[in-house]
């Protein structure tokens, strides 16, 4: 489904990505671990396509179509969801209505009929339901004030809106207090299907009791530097990453 | 380079173009007011960019122009079909302008309460002009420019509107101003005369509208007086055609404990400036405006605010919100004077311009004249871009840059549009900012590669 060969990133002449490898199933949930300044985010970005890298190498292929020649909306388009690690506040621009713009852009690029305001109500009502989401929030501008656990749901609202193909969700769990992670856990969890991939993003084991990934990899230095199940996130919580280091070295 | 002898010549040239069909010839204050007016034209300073009020805005544009002064017979409008310039849902008490008279078949305010008066000021003075003289002129004579003295020289027809002593009127009242197009280049000088008296409360939305091809000027003067108590909200949508000329020049007089809640929208003309002047003359009134341009290529809006405390204990806020496109201009200049006297006064003023391009320009200039010790004044600008992560955000959810720019844009506006608590206006509003910055393909190009 996902298929990353060789990606090498720049910001600015500085190396950030170099030499990433990685396949991804449909319906698989992957972890990303590392410590900070690994790439993590960058490699997040240049899948969701946010200008200001430049890609020195290497392909990224979705379902076989070239992902890094598309523009970012299109990129939304072919199934591509970001959860963000600090998602921006919109000030003045309405959470409903930026959805249900969000929702029928990608709608219409697949072809598919707008949902018009009672369904499209219906459908977030739902969803905002399954994270844990006030549905006040609805009504208020796009994260403007919202706590950082809330920012988060409204994240993975989106995700569930969206019905991506490939969800990433970059440091999901960052600023989440344990009942806000359970929560939001468990809204991901419903959106495993067999035909979703999920790239998880972490710092920590926690989110991983969780969501339980398929693979875990640990990124260092701009490369994957060791891949493996579950049990490596275990190790890692133990070890830290200076174990990896040195057995990569 | 305009000189003052053309700039004269100009003034005197639009001057001598009125009909012979004014209204109330011979009533002697009217006369007196006229010709007042007409000799002020030879002697008022020639207005140029060493003027405070003129430093940043040019009048070149406009004295390069030659208009026509509208014809006297309105029957050539029998059949005109306004339907496209109603707001839908906007159920109101209207009189109808076209070319700056009142077409009278077109206007509804038969429904209109006791206590209530709302037509042609023109009616008025050509029968009982009496009734005016004493509110007449009392404002804007003595604060006068070659515009407004061209206006008082001319008064012709516009406006007139009273509401009586505790007065609440439900419905909003409003003035539709059109310039159809049939004719280019038409000078328009409508004149209102807006009271409420005692305790009375009303709304009042004007709409400044036209056909795409019109090129005039709309000369406006506007005078309005809350006495004691009353209280009035103001929504002014100025949408004329892009390549019009087009100057308001507002005098409010504010009695003791009167309320002013106003909402200046400015979207058109080539050319166009607000004159906005407030005076606070008793205590405890409040006066809050909200504001809101937009300018893109062969653009230049103007707002000139002067809000003049002369007495303790009153509150004005002054709020204004500018989105620049293209290679826009648009000029802020808000003047906060406090009187000596003017003891507990609370006044703050903002404004926040928003560029979407790097080649619009703005000048913005807040000024607090403040002789009282006594006070809270605050004033505050911000020039700014928008932020590339915010529209990364957005398409990263797959809504294209251009809309994503509109969406934002919007947004920044919001705070402002949310002030007009008549829904239908608010929406009708909302559609034609987005209209504007939509028609911009240039807000497509602009830069946004930071990481």
């Amino acid at each position: 489904m996902l298929s990353i060969i060789n990606l090498s990133v720049a910001i600015e002449e500085k190396t950030i990505l170099n030499g990433v490898n990685l396949e991804i199933g449909a319906g698989e949930v992957h972890a990303i671990m590392g410590p900070n300044g690994s790439g993590k985010s960058t490699l997040s970005h240049v899948l969701a396509g946010r200008e200001g890298y430049q890609v020195s190498g290497g392909t990224v292929s979705l379902d076989g179509r070239d992902l890094l020649s598309m523009e970012t909306e299109a990129r939304a388009h072919a199934g591509v969801f970001l959860g963000m690690q600090y998602p921006v506040e919109l000030p003045g621009v309405n959470n409903m209505t930026f959805m249900r713009e969000s929702l029928n852009a990608v709608r219409r690029a697949r072809g598919e009929p707008e949902l018009d305001a009672p369904a499209f109500l219906r459908r977030v009502r739902e969803q905002a339901k399954l994270v844990g989401l006030d549905p006040a929030l609805l009504k208020r501008s796009v994260n403007e004030g919202f706590s950082g656990g809330e920012k988060k749901r409204n994240e993975i609202l989106q995700m569930a809106m969206l019905e991506p193909k490939l969800a990433i969700l970059d440091e999901t769990d960052s600023g989440l207090d344990i009942d806000a992670l359970r929560v939001i856990a468990g809204g991901v969890n419903q959106l495993r299907t067999a035909d979703r991939s999920i790239i998880v993003i972490t710092h920590y084991q926690r989110l991983l009791d969780y969501i339980e990934p398929d693979y875990v990899h640990v990124l260092l230095d701009g490369r994957i530097a060791r891949s493996g199940d579950k049990q490596l996130a275990l190790q890692l919580e133990e070890r830290g990453y200076g174990w990896v280091e040195e057995d990569a070295a | 380079m305009i000189t003052a002898t053309q700039q004269s010549d100009w003034f005197l040239h639009h001057l001598s173009q009125s009909a012979g069909d004014l209204p109330g010839r011979g009533v002697d204050w009217l006369d007196s007011l006229r010709s007042d007016a007409r000799a002020s034209i030879a002697q008022l300073p020639v207005l140029n960019r060493q003027q405070e009020a003129w430093r940043y805005t040019s009048i070149e544009p406009l004295l390069q122009q030659r208009f026509i002064t509208a014809a006297a017979d309105i029957g050539a409008f029998k059949g005109l079909d306004i339907s496209r310039w109603r707001i839908a849902g906007l159920d109101a008490d209207r009189l109808v302008f076209v070319n700056g008279r009142l077409l009278p078949w077109l206007s509804t305010v038969a429904g209109l309460p006791q206590g209530v008066t709302m037509g042609s000021l023109r009616t008025a003075l050509s029968t009982d002009p009496g009734q005016l003289a004493s509110w007449f002129d009392q404002h804007s004579g003595r604060s006068g420019n070659l515009f407004t003295a061209l206006n008082s020289a001319l008064i012709n027809d516009g406006a007139l509107i009273r509401i009586g002593k505790e007065v609440v009127l439900e419905k909003p009242l409003e003035l539709i101003y059109l310039n159809p197009g049939r004719e280019h280049s038409l000078l328009v000088q409508p004149r209102n005369l807006v009271i409420l008296e005692q305790g009375s409360e009303a709304t009042l939305v004007e709409r400044f509208v036209g056909s795409e091809a019109s090129t005039g000027f709309n000369n406006h003067l506007t005078e309005i007086q809350l006495s004691m108590g009353a209280s009035l909200d103001h929504y002014r949508l100025q949408d004329e055609s892009d390549s019009s000329f087009h100057l308001s020049s507002i005098f409010l007089s504010q009695d003791e404990l009167s309320r002013y809640r106003g909402t200046h929208l400015s979207f058109g003309g080539s050319w166009a400036r607000t004159d906005f002047q407030a005076v606070l003359k008793q205590p405890g009134a409040v006066c809050e405006i909200n504001g809101l341009y937009t300018v893109g290529d062969q653009q230049l809006n103007d707002f000139h605010l002067r809000i003049h405390h002369a007495a303790p204990g009153c509150i004005s806020r002054e709020r204004f919100k500018g989105i620049l496109h293209g290679k826009g201009r648009a000029v802020f200049d808000g003047h906060i004077i406090v009187d000596q006297d003017a003891q507990g006064s609370d006044a703050q003023l903002s404004n926040d311009n928003l560029m979407l391009t790097r080649s619009a320009e703005v000048d913005t200039k807040p000024q607090l004249e403040i002789y009282a010790d006594d006070v809270k004044c605050s004033h505050g600008t911000t020039v700014g871009e928008i932020d590339p992560a915010q529209i990364y955000y957005l398409r990263s959810r797959g809504i294209d840059k251009e809309r994503a720019l509109s969406m934002l844009s919007l947004g920044f506006a919001a705070a402002i549009g949310n002030s007009i608590k008549s829904d239908p206006l608010r929406e009708a509003a909302e559609r034609r900012l987005t209209q504007k910055l939509d028609n911009q393909a240039d807000i497509a190009g602009v830069e946004h590669n930071h990481a």
